[in-house]
């Protein structure tokens, strides 16, 4: 690699950084009574993993990585529980609405306790 | 295979006249024939078929279910209909009991898979109590298809 | 030297050195690799989990949506755990650091994982602890797969140790390197107890932590009639054994020399002696120990082989193997015994709570029709290359009975249709091997050409004692006077109905039960082919009236070790060198 190539390189880095740097933020609620059992944690990890920004989930006091479903279904959140989730990247605020529509406006296709 | 995939509803006697076997299947076989279930003409053929392979061997389960089947090119699919006997039919089950519920199954000769399909569903809901008992009860149509479509969606009926 | 006792399941002496093989199911031990090793045990782990992701994604796609809607969401959520990045990381992070086989890693990591969902208090949540575990399951499967090439690749006699053996394991076994096997966990009746008796070679089972007390390399002596595993033993046991070895084939070859002659009794009783096989191979096992024919044909192994499941074909072409070996001695072709096995479990997406009472065998079948079509058909072609009789295990009561031989009759019919041969007259009969077939054995005689009592289920079913469970097994015995009482009365009942009667369990193999049976009625068996030189000795040496006597006291008895003391007192006074 020559100087000039190294030079490039780092001033893409640069620009990219710049548009990168979006971070957006939300809270959501656990709606269905089941939880974030394997099936709605398989949801939540294929929507996470549609988008390029990284996606960090956090339930107060463990942070994880919200594209690894491993991860995410030791969370073990019950119904109720509110987790805040971290995007960061280009997609970031497509990638919030898509997780907060599954969560909360479809809570998971599955049941929530009746009242 | 769920009931409400081969049984035909609109075939459903609740009440056979026959008191024998042959009359029953007689009965049953007409009834799918006239809810155009059957070839053109094939009712006399297929009637006889069944009463044959009957005599042969007999269907009877048992616990007051029989199982009359045959296979014919004259359908295309698998195709049932149930009739209902409050007095009993004497289908010379090995039992020795009264038959009240017959299953008549008309399968396509040349899907083998089918005609299994619709037996493991037959055998499954047959072997429950409940079920045969609530099929006992049935009064009308309707209240026999619904009890299938329950049946389909509940194992444990 | 330690000495360590457990259950002796299969006649003989060994001496060799040991080795161990580990199981699918326990924890892995921890065993330390060396730096130079990590690449490969990191590439190993990697490739178990590409496996496992191929073998799921197969498996997925073979479900049936409308069948299994619910079993494709359970595989799918699998896969993605297999697909996920930090998992395999905290895998091979392990083993970079820590030094420890693949299988360490992955069974650690995945534990590890499980245990942190049982701690959830939620139900939904903490049963997830069962999806980690079959996981876990799976990759090793892959990993330890690839190991039976080392048990496939012998150049010297062994003995083989491991916490548990599968039947499928054990029938793989090289008779001419594999000279005893050792094992912690089993019973008496054990289906890898059975194998390796069929195959002749010495083994003790539940011996319960021998594993903890070898290592790779120490020789062992397997002692497959008193029970007894030494490892490491001292020059003068070696030589001790190697004397009784010498002194135990010497027997053997002694009843060997029987082999032609008939099963009779001395008062001119004949006794139609036959023999259980599992696997094709053993059927001229049967012939040359003097069997004359098979009364019990199992039929599981060509299901537990395999991933993917048997062709009509294969049914056809290993019947009729066997079938070709007895040419016009009687072959009885049991139908599906599948459920309970646990290896049959292990291979299910949702593993029943209670597999033995379970939907297994014949109840199995009448639920997968197109599955039990392929065998029933085979059966039915194989039954014009000899004199084939098909029998139902697991029957309970007169409808299952009624609709399994309506399938068999629809088969038939199918057959006709296709001008394919077969012996219309094909006698059929059933295993009586539970409590409700027993009690109302007089009834389902009426529908059936024989009986075959399996005295192991009937047993299991009656006392309610699992036989493959170490710390129950000992409550297990066929001369309980409630499982005698069950089967002096399908006995009685077969007589009266003119219908023929065997017995095809275990029972019918022990030299101190036999002549019960006898005096109780019996007249045809099937045994495990290396005891028919035995069973035909002791035959040859009673009176049909000494046997009846015999039969008469013991079921005036009325407590298990009454009986058990008496006969096999009544059993040493004919057969003294073998006690």
């Amino acid at each position: 690699m020559t100087i000039g190539w190294i030079n490039t390189i780092l001033e893409m880095q640069a620009e990219e950084d710049t548009l990168e740097n979006v971070e957006y933020e939300t809270e959501l609620e656990i709606k269905n009574t089941e939880g974030l059992h394997m099936r709605p944690a398989m949801q939540f990890v294929d929507i996470a993993n549609r988008f390029d920004s990284e996606i960090n989930v956090s339930n107060g006091e463990t942070n994880v990585d919200g594209k690894s479903i491993m991860n995410i279904s030791m969370l073990a959140a019950t119904c109720g529980t509110k987790l805040k989730i971290r995007a960061k990247g280009p997609d970031a605020q497509e990638a919030i609405n898509a997780l907060r529509e599954l969560v909360e406006e479809k809570h998971f296709d599955e049941p929530t306790p009746k009242r | 295979m769920r009931f409400r995939d081969f049984v035909c509803f609109d075939a459903t006697i609740t009440e056979l006249q026959a008191s024998d076997r042959e009359g029953s299947i007689v009965e049953l076989v007409s009834s799918l024939d006239k809810a155009g279930k059957l070839g053109n003409g094939k009712c006399v053929e297929i009637t006889r078929q069944v009463i044959k392979r009957e005599k042969e061997a007999s269907t009877g389960l048992g616990k007051g279910v029989a199982v009359p089947h045959v296979k014919h090119k004259a359908v295309k699919d698998v195709v049932a209909a149930i009739g209902l006997s409050s007095t009993g039919i004497d289908f010379l089950a090995l039992d020795k009991q009264p038959v009240y519920s017959v299953i008549l199954l008309i399968s396509p000769a040349d899907d083998p898979d089918k005609h299994l399909q619709a037996m493991e569903s037959i055998f499954k809901h047959l072997q429950q109590d409940r079920f045969r008992k609530f099929l006992r009860q049935c009064r009308t149509p309707k209240q026999l298809e619904e009890l299938l479509i329950e049946a389909d969606e509940d194992p444990s009926l | 030297m330690e000495i360590k006792k457990g259950i002796a399941v299969s006649p003989g002496i060994s001496i060799a050195r040991s080795l161990i093989i580990d199981s699918e199911d326990y924890r892995i031990p921890r065993r330390p690799i060396k730096p130079s090793q990590r690449i490969t045990e990191i590439q190993r782990a990697r490739n178990a989990f590409k496996d496992a992701i191929a073998e799921l994604t197969r498996l997925e796609s073979a479900q049936d949506q409308a069948k299994a809607g619910k079993i494709k969401d359970i595989f799918a959520v699998h896969l993605r755990f297999l697909h996920d990045r930090s998992l395999r990381k905290k895998v091979t992070d392990l083993i970079h650091s820590d030094l420890v086989t693949a299988e360490y890693a992955v069974s650690t990591i995945l534990r590890e994982i499980a245990s942190h969902f049982t701690k959830v208090k939620d139900a939904y949540i903490s049963e997830r602890a069962a999806d980690i575990y079959d996981i876990e399951r799976r990759l090793l499967r892959q990993l330890l797969g690839k190991k039976h090439e080392n048990i496939d690749h012998l150049t010297e006699e062994v003995v083989v140790v491991a916490r548990e053996l599968s039947p499928t394991r054990t029938a793989g076994f090289d008779r001419k390197y594999v000279k005893g096997i050792a094992s912690d966990a089993g019973g008496r009746t054990s289906h890898a107890a059975i194998v390796a008796r069929s195959l002749g070679i010495p083994a003790v089972v539940a011996l319960e932590d021998l594993t903890e007390y070898i290592s790779v390399g120490d020789t062992v002596i397997v002692d497959g009639n008193r029970g007894i595993v030494i490892v490491n033993p001292d020059q003068q046991t070696i030589r001790q054994y190697e004397e009784y070895s010498k002194e135990f084939t010497e027997l053997e070859q002694k009843l060997d020399a029987i082999r032609q002659k008939p099963a009779v009794t001395r008062d001119g009783i004949e006794i139609t002696l036959l023999g259980n096989i599992e696997f094709p191979n053993e059927a001229e096992v049967v012939l040359e120990k003097g069997g004359a024919g098979i009364g019990l044909y199992r039929t599981e192994f060509l299901y537990l082989n395999t991933e993917s499941e048997p062709t009509e074909q294969d049914h056809y072409e290993a019947y009729a193997r066997t079938v070709r070996v007895f040419a016009d001695k009687p072959v009885v072709i049991r139908t599906l015994d599948l459920g309970a096995d646990k290896y049959t479990q292990s291979k299910r997406f949702a593993p029943e709570p209670n597999p033995f009472l379970g939907l297994r065998s014949i109840r199995f079948c009448l639920q997968n029709l197109t599955m039990f079509k392929k065998q029933l058909r085979a059966i039915l072609r194989v039954s014009v290359l000899g004199q084939v009789k098909i029998m139902f295990p697991l029957i309970t009561n007169r409808q299952e009975l009624m609709q399994a031989k309506m399938i068999l009759r629809d088969v038939m019919e199918d057959l006709d249709d296709e001008s394919i041969p077969y012996n219309r007259d094909i006698p059929v009969g059933i295993m009586v091997e539970t409590p409700s077939a027993a009690l109302t054995a007089h009834s389902l005689a009426t529908d059936v050409d024989f009986f075959s009592i399996g005295t192991n289920d009937l047993t299991q079913y009656t006392l309610a004692v699992d036989r493959g469970n170490e710390l129950v097994s000992m409550l297990y015995s066929t001369v309980d006077p409630a499982v005698l009482r069950l089967i002096r009365n399908v006995i009685q009942d077969a007589h009266k109905a003119q219908v023929d009667l065997s017995v095809c369990g275990e029972m019918a193999s022990e030299p101190e039960y036999i002549m019960l049976l006898m005096g109780m009625g019996v007249r045809t068996i099937s045994i495990a082919s290396p005891m028919i030189p035995e069973i035909k000795q002791i035959i040859r040496s009673v009176t049909m009236e000494y046997c009846n006597n015999v039969a008469r006291k013991v079921l005036g008895m009325d407590s298990e070790r009454q009986i058990s003391a008496y006969l096999r007192n009544a059993a040493r006074k004919i057969l003294p060198e073998a006690f």
